[in-house]
Formats: C-alpha cells, structure tokens, sequence
C-alpha cells in the first residue's frame, strides 16, 4: 500500500466532507435557529444537481449551468419555506418531519417524470477534466481539487459571516436564545427566510459540485441527508464549526474505510474475512462512530448551548 | 430528617448556594423565604435532587443522598411539589394521584390495568378526599382550576405516603379564596407530616412555619422562631431594605 | 364505549367475511392486498406504543421489519423452515436490535432522537445491501415459506390471511393491555410530564427502553410475515421511506388510540392505490397509457397537506379521546 494512494483517498475524503460540511452548515442552522427539522434539505442537493446538469445542456456554457443551479435551488428552497414550512415552526417535530417527509416523495417523483428515474452523470467542460501533479508521481483530479478548494472557500466565508458580522451575531443569539433575539426586536420571520434561502442555496452549491463525481438520480438527496445527520450529531446541533469538523471527520472516515477497510482486513485476519466483512464493516462505520461519539458527548463535539 | 452542610453551588461567577447549612427535625414545618433571586429554587432544586451540588453534603434519613437522581431520592420518601403547577393535564385527576400511589407500591405490570386496581384507586381517592378534590376525581387535571391542579399536587406527593414533603410555592397565582384553602389544608397536613415549605405570601408562611430559615444571596442568615425571625434586625434590613 | 364495541364487531366481520365474497365475485387481488395492509398494521401498532404512547418519535422502526423478513429468509435459506424456529428467532433479533438502537438513542432527546434512529436503520439498510450472499441489493426469494406441521399452510392465501387478521387482532390487544397496565401508564405519564415523572420516583429511561424493545419484537413478527407474504425479501424494507410510511400509518389513523394504527394503515395503502388507479384513469386523456407508477407525485402533496389540516388523524372522527 502506497503513501500517495492514502493521500489520494485523504483528498477524496476531504472533498466528501466539504461537500457534506456545504450540507450539513444549512440544516444546522435551520435546526438551530428555527428549531426546524427539514427532511428535504436533501431535495434541494438533489434540485441543484438536475438543475444544473439540465442548464448547461441547454445553454452549452458550464458557468450559465452553474448560475442558473444555484439560483434555482435557492427559489425553490424559499417557495418551499413560504408555501409549506411555515406553517410547521410552531408544530412539533414529529410534524415538521412528516410534512418535509411528502415534500421529498413529491421531489423525488417529480425528477423522475422529467428526467427519468436512471442515473445522469454531468459532463465537465475541458478545463475541469484534467488532472494536477500535486508532487512527483502523485496527479489528481483538478475538479475534486476545485471542490475541496470551492469548499473550504465557503466554509471561511461562512466563519466570517457568522462571527463577524450583524446576521452572524443574530444566527449565533438565535441559535442560542429564540425568544431572547425576538424581544431585541429584530424581525424573526425576515431572519427565518435569509437563513433559510442560505442554507437552500448551500445545499444547491453541494448538488451542484456533486453531480459530476456522484451519480446524478432521483432520491440522491436522501442518501447524503441521512450522512449529514451523522455529521449534526457527532458535530452538535446548530454549530457550523462542529458542523465542518464533523463533515471532515465523516468524510475522511467513511472514505478510508470504503478504501482501505477490506485490504486492511485480508492481511490482517484472513482474505475470506476481509471479502466477508470487510464492506459491509465499512459502510457501516460512519453510523458506529456516531453511536460512540453519542457514548462519550450525547451533545455532540461542539454543542452550540453553554 | 435531614441536613444539609456546607451546601454551595456556583452558576460562573454567581454563587447561589454559597455555603448553606440547614436541618429539618421530624415533625416540623420548616419555611424558607429569601428575597427574590435570593437563590430559593437552586437550593430547592438541590435538595429534589434535580440540581448536584459543587460542594457541601445532603443527608436525608439518615443516609447521603448528595449524589442520588431525584427518581431515587423520591422513593425514600422525599415528595415535591412545583413551583409552576406540574400534573397531567391529558389524565384524568384519578389517573394523576393512582400514579403517585404506584410509585410508592414500587411495582409494575405488563398486563393487568392499572385503572381498575382497587390497591391503587383507593389511596388516590382518598388523597384526594384529604385536598378537597373528592368531587373531581373524574375530571382531566386540564379541566381543573389553577388553585385545585395546586390541591392535586399536594395530593400526588401525599400518596406516596413521603418522609418529608418538599413545597415550592404552594401559593403561588392564587387568588386570597384559593390561597385560605390551601393553607387551611395545610395546616390540617403539618400535624402528621414533616414539610419544607418554600413561599413569598409571608401570611402563610408566619401562620404554618414551626421555624424559618431566611436565605440571602445564597446564605442562610437566620433560622429560627416566626417570633424571633419577625424580630431579627438582620432579617429585616435583606427584607425591607433597612440600611 | 357501547358504539366502539360495535364498531369493533362491524369492522371484524367485515374482514372476516372479505374472503369468500372476493373469491366468490373473483377479486381475489383484494385478499391478498388487504393481507398486507394487515401485516403492515402490526408493524403500525408497535410503533404506536413508542411513538402515540411514549413520544419516543422513532425515524427508524422499519429496520424490525427488516430484521425480522431476513430472518425467516436466512433460515431458510440454510435449511431451517420450521416455522416457529423462525418466528421466534425473528422476534429476537428484533429485539436485541431495539435493545442496542434503543439503549444509545433514548439517552437522546428531540431532533437527536429522530436523527439517531433514522442513521442505525441506515445503517441496517447498508448492511443488507453488503450481504452479497443474501443478494445484496437485489435481495433474497424466500426459499420455503415457514413450515407450521400440519397446523397451518401458509401456501393457502385464505388461511394465511386470516393468520394475519387474528395475529393483527392480537397485537391491538397485547398493545391495548400493555399502555393501560401499571407499565404503560408510566411510559404514558413520562411523555405527558417528564419532570413530574422523575420527581414522583420513575426514571423514563427504563420504561421508554423497554417499550421500544418491546415495539422492536412486535415489528419483527410483521417483518416475519411479510417475508412470508411477498416470498421475497429486499434491503429496501429497511429503507427510510418505509419508515415514513409506518409513521405516517400511526399519525393518520390517529395517535395513542387503540385503532388507530389498524385505519391509519388501511387509508395509507388504500389512498396509494387510488391514485394509481386514478392516474391510470386520467392518462389515456394526455394519450398515455401507464401513469401508476408516478403516484408518488400526488402522495407527497397528500402527505403534506394531511399533516397541516389533519391532525387528530381517523381515530379522531369516530371517537372523542378516552375519558
């Protein structure tokens, strides 16, 4: 086993946690700020993806596709806030999921009547194809590198955002204390909807940046939702610093082990051992190390409260 | 019955238990009044075992209970009732005190119902015929008025038959009507029970109390007669702002 | 209580009499249809003992039906058929799993729980997908169905259906007994009023984990059956959608009722083949000819709408809440 092939995989993983991390900033914040819990944030990816993929076939340019994803997720993620989640902030929980739970079965259909239910995958444009030499005998991607780069230029503009400025000082006092930031008199119902469009455009840019390495289909929102909750739990709801260091540690964990978990395996025990075990022990792994960060920190690496 | 030393209890840099010695004698209805943010409901909360100390000790009977959850501490006899009314608004007022008499039997069961087990129903019944709710009983404790969800607290901790009896503001949003009532009640309670009475209506509180204890940013700066306590210079500087 | 006796009776006769006026009339789909809803309503009323009874808002109770279909399908596939062999392992399973999800997750409160609960039956799901000796994703044929010597052949669709309508009667039962037992009131009261519950002497954690073992078994029967039912069995029963489903089943029949679970199951599968059935109708109007498929494009909005101006669910329309 070569170094270069783990630094390769360590790349990889990092560029799964960024886009998890794009994911996972959203949904938390919602979930923080308007203590909403949204099933088809998922939808929004998997909106972005088609999108995009769509727009730039038909306009022929990459950047227009681009656009035009970004933007349409975010429209989408305000009418969906408008039209149905609205009328969930004062409900409970177990409502907020079931009604987000249609808005998916909705989502997902409605992909599949105007694009079928087969795998797309995104075509590139030639500059994004290639591949970089990172050091002598070591060439990767130059699209996942543009992701893991995109990424991480998100996330510190994110860090910014929130701890540098007004909206950011509000996300953080609304993430903390609702009633307390509603009697400063700031509009709520104003901050509910630029958050909400933030996050929705962030799960956007993530569908966007994925469709060309994941395959693009119907119910590919979920898959990813359901690793985002992963990264919320270990990384503690509402805390967009727990949520980049819980996307990075998911990512990099659930990638390695894909990689390295079976070899791993065969040499160790026996090759029959690692053929038998060895994937069904990595798919599994991201969800066992939830379960003992649960063990250790039932609130998560970084709660947002205290 | 029990006693506390040495209690303290820090939220960063405000001390709100700071210290706290305190003993209840079998038999004794022991006050404890404090001005607002006097550190009441930490030291409450402390004793229920809701809240751990930093430092300091409680026993309760005889045994140290510093470290014990409230669910333990409950079924040696140590009953609460709650500073904002704390019932089963979706149980009928039956259904709530049956609980209460459940949890002192300290058995359960998968199958036979609980509902129609007379080693249930009947102390509840008269729990509540002792609070004057022998008229309610069928009614959804939501459906009660706020002074008698107050009586049927006093009811749930009674059924669990407890050692001592721990009061948070009993009183507390009651019209001069319902608060008679619950003091007539308690004063029928205080010859067979032990009770900690934590109260702001200084009239009920000088009327039941055997003794008080006067809590002052989170230290006890008296405990002693109603006469005496009523005498205190002290007491009176904390509470009418005397300088 | 008299018009919900009746009810009762009306709605036991009607199902008891559904086979032989179908095979008389040669709708025989319909027996087989109603068979599943039956299975599915066992699962529904386990989850109505967390979920109505307990507020324990379980994203992941498909993972029993799951766990309980492989199960029989594993056995079988190794040569066991004895049918109570395979039923009771499949409880088992199913309750040792609930043990494990139940014990992390119900430390958790809120958004964690539903979370937590949704990411282990994820990772079920995964797990199934891996067993490529079990077919992996394409899933396993049920080999034999269970064998129950000489008493009764599941091969025969009728005595199989009215198995699963005495086993559903049952579960209603055994769940109606249990929430008002000592027990249940506890696990009840824990939902109403945490604090109160505590500061009387019960700690919830047990009695939450028990129910949610509890719930776990009984599902895993359901999951028995339905291997059973379908002959075949796939990771996707473990899928979260299905979990949906069975949440859905509860909150439309209506929470923490008795029947609730049994309607809410019926109008959940019903309302999914009607609109089949009306997609099929409506398409040869746009000059197509299958649309059934797509029924989840009115579902979703179904789903959605029955969530903001349903709320008491079924149950609701028939019965004023116990008193």
């Amino acid at each position: 086993m070569s170094w270069i092939l783990v630094f390769e995989q360590l790349l990889n993983g990092v560029q799964l946690g960024v886009t998890l991390f794009l994911m996972a900033a959203g949904l938390t914040l919602v979930l923080g700020i308007m203590n909403l819990v949204n099933l088809a944030h998922g939808s929004l990816y998997m909106v972005g993806a088609y999108l995009t993929l769509a727009a730039t076939q038909w306009t022929g340019n990459y950047f227009a596709g681009v656009a035009l994803g970004l933007l349409g997720a975010l429209v989408i993620g305000m009418l969906v806030e408008v039209i149905t989640l609205r009328a969930l902030y004062e409900r409970d929980h177990l409502d907020q999921v079931l009604a987000t739970f249609g808005l998916i079965l909705f989502f997902n259909e409605l992909v599949a009547i105007l694009w079928g239910r087969a795998s797309l995958y995104a075509q590139l444009p030639e500059w994004l194809r290639g591949h970089v030499e990172l050091f002598a005998g070591s060439t990767y991607p130059v699209y996942r590198l543009s992701v893991i780069i995109v990424g991480l230029i998100v996330a510190v503009v994110l860090w910014y955002v929130v701890t540098r400025t007004r909206l950011g000082m509000l996300i953080r006092a609304g993430a903390t204390n609702r009633t307390m930031v509603a009697a400063l008199g700031v509009n709520i119902r104003l901050l509910y909807t630029v958050v909400f469009g933030f996050g929705a455009a962030l799960a956007g840019l993530a569908g966007v940046m994925a469709g060309p390495i994941y395959s693009v289909q119907p119910g590919m929102g979920e898959l990813i939702l359901i690793q985002v909750f992963v990264v919320i739990v270990i990384g503690g709801i509402g805390s967009v610093r727990g949520a980049l260091v819980g996307a990075l540690i998911v990512g990099v964990v659930d990638t390695l082990g894909r990689a390295f978990l079976k070899p791993a395996l065969s040499t160790m025990i026996s090759p029959t051992a690692g053929e038998a075990a060895g994937p069904a022990l990595a798919s599994m792994l991201i969800y066992l190390l939830m379960a003992v960060v649960l063990a250790l920190r039932p609130a998560g690496l970084f709660p947002a409260r205290g | 019955m029990l006693e506390v030393r040495g209690l303290t209890k820090a939220f960063g840099a405000l001390r709100a238990c700071d210290g706290i010695d305190f003993e209840v004698r079998e038999g004794e209805t022991h006050a404890v009044i404090g001005p607002n943010g006097a550190g009441t409901t930490t030291f409450i909360s402390q004793l229920a075992g809701n809240l751990l100390p930093d430092s300091g000790s409680v026993h309760f009977a005889g045994s140290d209970v510093t470290r014990l959850p409230a669910p333990q501490r409950a079924r040696m006899g140590l009953a609460r009732s709650f500073q904002i009314t704390s019932v089963y608004p979706d149980f009928t007022a039956l259904d709530n005190v049956a609980l209460a008499v459940q949890a002192r039997s300290g058995r359960t069961g998968f199958w036979k119902a609980a509902r129609g087990d007379a080693s249930l129903v009947e102390p509840a019944k008269q729990a509540l015929q002792a609070v004057g709710l022998g008229e309610r009983t069928h009614v959804f404790a939501a459906n009660l008025s706020h002074g008698e969800q107050r009586q049927l607290e006093v009811a749930m901790a009674l059924a669990t038959e407890p050692r001592l009896l721990l009061l948070d503001e009993p009183m507390a949003g009651m019209g001069t009507e319902e608060s008679q009532r619950m003091i007539t009640l308690l004063s029928r309670l205080k010859q067979t029970k032990t009770i900690i009475l934590v109260e702001h209506d200084m009239d009920a509180v000088f009327r039941l109390a055997d003794r008080i204890s006067v809590l002052v940013y989170g230290r006890v700066i008296a405990t002693d007669t109603p006469e005496r306590i009523r005498a205190n210079t002290e007491v009176r500087k904390a509470y009418l702002g005397e300088d | 209580m008299r018009s919900r006796l009746i009810l009762w009776v009306l709605a036991i006769a009607l199902l008891v009499a559904l086979p032989p006026v179908m095979t008389a009339i040669g709708q025989t789909f319909y027996i087989d249809l109603v068979r599943r809803i039956m299975i599915l309503a066992i699962a529904a009323v386990s989850l109505n003992l967390i979920l109505g009874y307990g507020g324990l808002v379980s994203f992941g109770h498909a993972a029993y039906l799951g766990i309980g279909a492989y199960s029989v399908g594993i056995l079988a596939f190794y040569g066991f058929t004895n049918g109570w062999l395979q039923w009771a392992v499949a409880i088992g399973a199913s309750a040792l799993v609930a043990l494990a999800i139940g014990a992390v997750s119900i430390r958790t409160s809120g958004v964690y729980f539903i979370m937590i609960t949704l990411a282990f039956t994820q990772m079920l799901y995964y797990l199934g997908i891996s067993l490529e000796e079990f077919g992996g994703d394409d899933g396993m044929r049920l080999k034999a169905k269970s064998q129950f010597a000489g008493l009764i052949d599941l091969r025969e669709p009728i005595t199989f259906y009215y198995l699963a309508l005495v086993l559903m009667l049952a579960s209603v039962y055994l769940v109606y007994r249990i929430v008002n037992s000592r027990f249940g009131v506890v696990l009840r009261a824990a939902k109403s009023n945490e604090a109160r519950t505590r500061a009387i002497g019960f700690p919830p954690y047990p009695y939450r984990l028990a129910a949610f073992v509890m719930a776990g078994a009984m599902c895993g029967l359901a999951g028995a059956l339905y291997a059973n039912h379908t002959n075949y069995i796939v990771p996707g029963l473990m899928s979260w959608q299905h979990s949906g489903d069975l949440m859905f089943m509860v909150i439309l029949g209506g929470m923490a009722s008795t029947a609730g679970p049994v309607l809410g199951a019926f109008a959940f599968i019903f309302t999914e083949e009607f609109l089949k059935v009306l997609l099929n109708w409506v398409a040869p109007i746009f000059g197509k000819r299958d649309w059934a498929e797509y029924w989840a494009i009115l579902m979703g909005p179904v789903l959605v709408l029955s969530v903001i101006f349903f709320r008491r669910g079924l149950a609701g329309i028939f019965y004023k809440p116990d008193a």
